[in-house]
């Protein structure tokens, strides 16, 4: 049972080394814990779609603050 | 990672909120909820959802930036992750990451310029599509591609409600949905986005900045009005249509449906624009020569749907209707693809209109071919208004010939299809006889009141006006009479064969596959199959009327019966006939000419005839008119029925009737002339004893022998110039003929050439007439002669008798004559010698209209344009005999010369 789980757990590891390397490919810009969050909504089976606009506007928000932060400083 | 698991999306995305952006809980509160919005509001994917293609996908886009290793190594992995197959929806990774990727050659600088945008696009995305800032890879991919992709998402609420947005302008902005950024604030600090617009705005050509600010045109590129024209823009959509909903108006007009602001004016008939909206000129044109498209193919159909249910308009009507919705097929599949691309757009935002998306100059492109072919397609439906059947294909036919490539191979596709039915109908007829043409639309008619026995001459005709204009005359021609010979087979012949014998070529090639093909070469196969099945199928009716029904034999019966060509039983029926002739027309009988009819043939060589050809030969008397004897009614008739009739019609049975008419009385001429002779030489040596009698005699003589010359060279003439000449030619005629139209036809010739080189045409009237006259004088003459012969006959007995009686008393030693008897005598030769004179006045005058006669029709001759019988009148007259006597003759003599030396 615990082999099985621990088999698991590589498996998933691998999947997820996998995908890394993808996104590097892409330069998609995720590290690793926004990529596992990323596929375990996508998983759920949350619009990718939806999901990708929402990245890209957090991450311009994020930039626009970053952006005001210095403006201010 | 593991803590994370089995979470719910919210918590999931709370903690993507935090990473991404690097701030705590409380700091990402409102993006969490824009977040969990814009998650909630399209949890339905409008991508299909399909791993292959978006790794394709993937793998294009890579291509795209010239990275193949990565390509390759992408390929590697994704391969990998199939084999894992611990995750479910690998599609779905993929395509995230895949929306995520930047191309890693182009600098990111402008990611930090999207933050204002991001603050306005905010409350538009609360009750509609989610609002992309770009997705450069859906934009970029091929059309076709698209399109295919993105049909799957028609139906979405996309169209809806993205048309009320547009049209009634944006929204009133929620304040409270981003604190402490208002839009106008926002667009009034973000000059970088403010420049972006304006970059784009060429290119979808806003109409709403055009039409207020004419004057910022020019200078809408530099960044420095950029505030202004985003402010009007903005200003701007209230009042006005914007290009969007043009487009999608243009869609519906494309399809003959009315859009918002585009209607079809009844009056005009067309489609115009609401003159109510406010609209640039530029775009206002555009849109009506866009509506266009609407009003052909409104034409187009308008045409196929009145007719697809008109069942009169035939096979090739219906095959006419069923291309033309071919085409409109294909036209509305190319509309579908238009309008799911504007769904896309729809889907994806407004603003996103750049490089690919449709606009209103783009659909003029594109549409241009579109439009040509529809343009085609109704001009035909104009000139083929009222036509059917061949008529129609002749119509198609003659757009076919056009310069224009696209436009002659749409024709053509039209035209193969609406040529198959003709085919079709083709080749029933021609390989199986059958027409099975229910709306009159094939070149052949039928005639369904014609009896079998004029099925060949008037059943079936050609109806000029259907026969395509891709198959020549002769072609028509030579089909009507393939299928009209399986026909006659079949119903005058009751020839059972089965049509696919009689053709060796049947029907191995199939209609509907080469229809095409015999269009575009009608020289080469299309005519040899044609030609190959008129050859076989005439060759094999003629053998069939040669073989069991005797054609060949029936025609030269005809020659020896009717044309006197045999002719010992002619001379012999003649001898049979002598005695009931004479008599009163009104007094022969049938039966009894019948029977000699049938003694003469028994005895002569007519005999070993044919059965079936002496079978039909019969008698027939011509309608008596009184004072006619039986030499003036007596026929000889040949009964023709079944096939043969079809040769032998019922007006050439008339003509050859006339001709026996006129070649009987020659003979008989010739027969009386024979008997005249033989008088003559019986009685000359007997008459030698009546010195008185010899110059009466003498004139006879002369005036025989002068008919005899005429008649000897009437007959040669008709015998060898006319009869055998002709014949000769419809013997050749017939051995050469093709199909039964050419011996008919020889036989036709042969039938009038004969009528009028015998005089018996319209033209030759009054050389019948001459010789009519003449043969009544040669009649005349041997009744006088017959009399005289008898009364001198009788004069010659009584003398012999008077001579005897006196002999007889001498011997008895009487006295031979009395006194009495002797003046009794005496006053009787001199009453006989008194009639004398009276004879030679009455041959005088006999000759002398005779000669009359004969010099007339000399004259006559001469006269004459036949050559043939300018050479008779030469032989008539060999020794110029006539023309010494006729000074007419000399004159036309000479001038005839004359006019053939100036001739030559």
């Amino acid at each position: 049972m615990a082999s099985a789980a621990n088999a698991n757990l590589n498996a998933v590891r691998e999947t997820m080394d996998v995908l890394l390397e993808i996104s590097r490919l892409l330069n998609t810009g995720l590290d690793l814990e926004s990529l596992s969050i990323c596929v375990r909504l996508c998983e759920q089976g949350i619009n990718p779609e939806a999901l990708s606009a929402v990245i890209k506007e957090l991450r311009k928000a994020s930039e626009s603050l970053k952006t005001s932060e210095n403006c201010t400083n | 990672m593991a803590t994370l698991d089995q979470k719910s999306p919210n918590v999931l995305l709370q903690s993507l909120c935090c990473r991404i952006t690097g701030k705590s809980e409380a700091e990402v509160a409102h993006q969490f909820q824009y977040a969990v919005r814009v998650i909630g509001s399209n949890y339905a994917p409008t991508i299909e959802r399909d791993e292959f293609l978006v790794s394709e996908k993937i793998k294009k886009e890579m291509l795209r930036q010239r990275r193949e290793a990565d390509a390759a190594l992408f390929s590697e992995l994704h391969r990998k992750l199939q084999t894992q197959g611990i995750l479910k929806h690998r599609w779905s990774v993929l395509y995230l990451l895949l929306s995520l990727s930047e191309d890693p050659r182009k600098p990111s600088g402008r990611v930090g310029n999207y933050g204002a945008l991001f603050a306005q696009a905010l409350p538009r995305d609360a009750h509609s599509t989610p609002f992309y800032c770009t997705r450069p890879q859906s934009l970029a991919l091929g059309y076709g591609e698209r399109s295919g992709a993105l049909t799957a998402s028609i139906g979405t609420s996309g169209i809806s409600s993205m048309g009320v947005y547009t049209l009634n302008g944006p929204t009133p902005t929620p304040q409270s949905l981003l604190a402490g950024q208002p839009p106008q604030s926002a667009a009034a600090a973000s000059q970088p986005l403010g420049s972006r617009l304006a970059w784009t705005l060429p290119m979808s050509s806003t109409p709403s900045s055009a039409l207020t600010l004419p004057t910022m045109r020019p200078a809408l590129g530099p960044p420095a009005l950029s505030t202004r024209v985003v402010r009007t823009r903005r200003d701007g959509d209230t009042g006005e249509v914007s290009e969007a909903a043009l487009v999608r108006d243009i869609l519906y007009v494309f399809q003959g449906i009315d859009g918002k602001f585009i209607k079809l004016s009844a009056q005009e008939n067309c489609y115009k624009i609401d003159s109510k909206v406010v609209l640039h000129k530029s775009l206002r044109d555009t849109c009506s020569r866009l509506a266009e498209l609407g009003w052909l193919h409104n034409k187009v159909m308008k045409f196929t749907d009145a007719r697809s249910v008109d069942r009169a308009f035939g096979l090739v009507g219906q095959s006419f209707c069923a291309a033309l919705h071919q085409e409109l097929k294909e036209y509305y599949r190319l509309l579908s693809v238009l309008h799911s691309q504007l769904q896309v757009e729809d889907e994806q935002g407004v603003i996103v209109c750049t490089e690919n998306s449709l606009t209103l100059r783009r659909l003029l492109v594109w549409m241009y071919d579109p439009r040509v072919r529809l343009k085609t397609l109704a001009a035909l439906v104009d000139y083929c208004q009222g036509r059917k059947g061949g008529e129609l294909a002749s119509a198609v036919h003659a757009y076919g010939k056009t310069g224009d490539p696209q436009m002659r191979a749409l024709v053509q596709h039209i035209l193969s299809l609406v040529s198959n039915p003709i085919l079709n109908f083709l080749y029933r007829w021609i390989y199986d006889g059958e027409l099975e043409d229910t709306y009159h639309e094939f070149f052949v008619a039928s005639d369904p009141n014609v009896k079998a026995d004029r099925l060949w001459h008037d059943k079936y005709s050609l109806r000029k006006c259907m026969i395509p204009s891709f198959i020549t005359m002769d072609q028509a021609r030579k089909v009507l009479l393939i299928g009209k010979s399986i026909n006659f087979l079949h119903q005058v012949c009751h020839d059972r064969t089965p049509p696919g014998k009689i053709t060796a070529a049947s029907q191995s090639a199939d209609t509907t596959k080469d229809a095409a093909e015999l269009l575009s070469d009608l020289e080469g196969a299309f005519q040899e199959k044609i030609d190959a099945a008129y050859f076989d199928t005439s060759k094999y009716l003629l053998d069939v009327l040669n073989r069991n029904y005797l054609l060949l034999e029936h025609l030269q019966a005809m020659r020896r019966y009717l044309l006197l060509g045999q002719g010992d039983f002619i001379r012999h029926l003649m001898d049979l006939l002598k005695p009931e002739l004479v008599r009163p027309a009104t007094t022969l009988y049938q039966h009894n000419l019948t029977g000699i009819l049938e003694t003469a043939v028994r005895a002569t060589n007519a005999q070993f005839d044919n059965a079936e050809i002496l079978k039909r030969l019969d008698v027939r008397l011509l309608e008596v008119s009184s004072g006619d004897t039986g030499w003036d009614v007596f026929s000889l008739d040949y009964h023709v029925e079944g096939p043969i009739a079809t040769v032998f019609t019922r007006d050439c049975m008339g003509h050859y009737l006339r001709v026996f008419n006129f070649l009987w009385r020659a003979k008989r001429m010739e027969y009386t002339l024979t008997d005249i002779w033989k008088g003559q030489m019986c009685n000359a040596k007997l008459l030698k004893t009546m010195p008185e009698l010899s110059g009466a005699l003498h004139q006879c003589h002369i005036l025989a022998s002068e008919m005899v010359h005429f008649i000897h060279q009437m007959q040669y003439y008709i015998t060898f110039e006319v009869l055998e000449c002709c014949w000769d030619e419809l013997w050749n005629k017939v051995q050469q003929a093709q199909d039964l139209d050419h011996i008919i036809a020889a036989h036709e010739v042969f039938l009038d050439s004969i009528i009028s080189r015998c005089l018996l045409d319209n033209n030759s009237r009054s050389l019948l007439n001459q010789l009519r006259s003449i043969f009544d004088q040669i009649i005349e003459f041997q009744r006088v002669q017959d009399s005289l012969y008898r009364s001198a006959l009788e004069e010659l007995t009584l003398r012999l008798q008077y001579e005897e009686r006196k002999k007889q008393r001498e011997a008895e030693g009487q006295w031979g004559v009395t006194a009495e008897q002797e003046a009794e005598e005496k006053q009787r030769i001199q009453e006989f010698q008194d009639t004398i004179p009276k004879m030679r006045s009455q041959f005088r005058i006999l000759t002398d209209c005779y000669q009359g006669s004969v010099q007339q029709f000399l004259v006559l001759l001469m006269t004459s344009t036949d050559e043939s019988l300018r050479f008779l009148s030469f032989r008539l007259d060999f020794n110029e005999h006539y023309r010494a006597r006729e000074p007419r003759l000399r004159a036309s003599l000479g001038t005839n010369r004359g006019r053939r030396l100036s001739n030559i």
